[in-house]
């Protein structure tokens, strides 16, 4: 009838053309450019195969943006889990305003990250910011902190990124939770188990499955973020200081205009995630069968 | 009683830490400018004051980037609600050779975040002769929205008997119109969820607007704002009160369709 798979191909056709035409080919384009020379905007390159890859394994600039990635994904990865837990934790107990709360906790997953990087700089403000206003009155500092200075950008950076993105932690991470059977909770309490007991011997084993995907997509999202980084920090002064492998690939490509070394260190980029991934992959199913 | 005590120290912390910077950026925007930078500084404006949204409105390019990230975020959910929910029907209700590889590797193109292939990108969209258009723009976001919209209504299509749609037929209706009055009401949550989460990746996006916009009537809102960032002395009373334009209809949307959004991130986003 016009169940045709021809029909299905067909509606298919758009999608695949999108993604075909600007995800694969691009993809295809990107290894094929870091084996040449080529100027962002000109027309010309030239064929140069892995001088780009022996130039970068020798490069400061390289080596250091892999630190700074691995120190902000890391970071951030930690506190969006603790933060994000214990959120998801408090918001599957009963209490009145928890619906309104579950909600409201969405709001900074919600808002552009323009909105949350300029709203974190003026509360990170040197001199009028509310942050330094309060560390001042409650006598912790002496002198307002530089957040924004070379010294504390990382840090600044950091807590502005788990403040927009732990909500992905509890949204995921609850979910999981509310799936848990009560029965086993029940079981835990009748032989005398503590809340804390509770939460390792039930709760963590039971969500597991749901932590192991949480932290790989967020590890690769936070190695891969661009926006956040570089709309905290710019691109001159204590941008160095921050400068992860993202942030550097766009400055090799977008302000040196050296579109091949761009190109060669996106494709760093995804072999690192690549073997990332494999060695978490390894670990995890190394553990499992273990424990 | 104490785990009581317990339970709501704890909801007032998480209430602070999610709404109180939203909250403080609209104090500021309603400040006036000396009150802005007084010691100590106020919680709540003392004189509430519009002169900051004024200013934003008249002396910069504000509504322009406003209206520009409105048609591209609209187009760009019309698109892919279009082309997603079709793909998904395809995918769904057709038995092809390879249909399950297919879905399989539309979902690995969503392992490729946009930083890691914006040079070829931009040199092809270059190439295409549509730099610096809106349409460059709409084509970006649907092709990132895709695999994810594409995988979420396949997941609410699987679910909808392919009986209800038959028995519509055999009251005489053609495929098209069984499918418009009987498949897409019954996957709306998901065709909500997937137009909310289109909606809010277009109309954050930052990485595309910069590299494929160059003129200034054509800026979106998140390059726009930056660039008013940067262009001087901040001004932090018209910086904030943008943030508060910015956040509001992504905010109003959000709240409208809550129910619907939850629903489809359970769906979508555990699987994913």
């Amino acid at each position: 009838m016009t169940r045709h798979p021809l029909v299905g191909w067909l509606l298919l056709a758009p999608s695949l053309l999108l993604l075909g035409g600007l995800v694969v080919f691009p993809i295809l384009y990107n290894i094929w450019l870091s084996l040449h020379d080529k100027h962002a905007f000109m027309p010309v390159q030239t064929f140069v195969g892995l001088r780009h890859y022996l130039y970068f394994a020798r490069d400061v600039e390289f080596w250091t943006s892999v630190e700074y990635g691995v120190i902000y994904a890391g970071g951030t990865l930690l506190l969006q889990l603790l933060l994000g837990i214990s959120a998801a934790l408090l918001l599957n107990e009963g209490f009145r305003g928890r619906n309104l709360l579950r909600g409201v906790v969405l709001f900074p997953y919600m808002i552009p990250t323009i909105v949350a990087v300029i709203l974190w700089k003026w509360l990170l403000n040197d001199s009028y910011g509310l942050v330094n206003h309060l560390l001042l009155a409650a006598g912790l500092v002496r002198v307002p902190v530089a957040w924004l200075g070379k010294d504390h950008i990382m840090q600044s950076l950091i807590i502005t990124s788990v403040w927009q993105f732990f909500p992905f932690v509890v949204v995921t991470y609850l979910a999981r939770l509310q799936t848990i059977p009560p029965e086993l909770y029940e079981a835990a309490k009748v032989d005398g188990a503590t809340a804390w007991r509770r939460f390792v011997h039930v709760t963590l084993p039971q969500t597991a499955n749901v932590l192991f995907v949480i932290v790989l997509l967020r590890s690769i999202f936070m190695f891969t973020k661009f926006d956040t980084v570089w709309l905290m920090a710019g691109e001159g002064g204590v941008s160095r200081y921050v400068r992860t492998l993202p942030v550097y690939a766009y400055a090799r490509s977008f302000t040196y205009l050296q579109a091949g070394m761009g190109a060669a260190l996106a494709v760093l980029m995804f072999l690192l995630l690549v073997a990332i991934t494999a060695v978490y992959f390894r670990v995890f199913h190394a553990e499992e069968a273990t424990g | 009683m104490k785990r009581a005590a317990a339970l709501y120290l704890g909801g007032l912390v998480l209430l602070v830490i999610g709404a109180f910077p939203l909250a403080w950026m609209l104090s500021t925007a309603l400040k006036p400018s000396g009150e802005i930078f007084a010691t100590p500084p106020t919680l709540l404006p003392r004189t509430i004051t519009l002169e900051n949204f004024q200013r934003l409105f008249t002396e910069t390019s504000f509504l322009t980037y406003f209206a520009n990230s409105v048609t591209v975020s609209l187009a760009t959910v019309l698109v892919t609600l279009t082309v997603s929910s079709m793909g998904a029907y395809g995918l769904t209700r057709f038995a092809f050779r390879g249909r399950e590889r297919v879905a399989g590797l539309i979902l690995m193109t969503y392992m490729f975040a946009p930083i890691m292939i914006i040079i070829p990108f931009y040199i092809l969209v270059k190439q295409l002769g549509i730099v610096n258009t809106r349409l460059a723009l709409v084509l970006s976001y649907t092709t990132f929205c895709l695999p994810f919209c594409l995988w979420l209504l396949r997941s609410f299509f699987q679910s909808i008997p392919l009986e209800l749609e038959e028995a519509a037929m055999v009251d005489g209706a053609s495929l098209p119109r069984a499918v418009w009055y009987v498949v897409l009401p019954l996957a709306l949550p998901g065709i909500i969820a997937a137009g909310i989460f289109t909606f809010i990746l277009a109309w954050n996006d930052f990485l595309f607007a910069l590299v494929l916009i160059t003129s200034e009537e054509l800026k979106t809102l998140p390059v726009g704002v930056n660039d008013l960032f940067n262009a001087t002395i901040v001004d932090w009373g018209m910086i904030m009160a943008a943030g508060v334009v910015i956040t509001v209809p992504t905010i109003a949307f959000f709240v409208a369709v809550q129910r619907y959004l939850v629903q489809g991130w359970g769906a979508g986003g555990v699987k994913g």
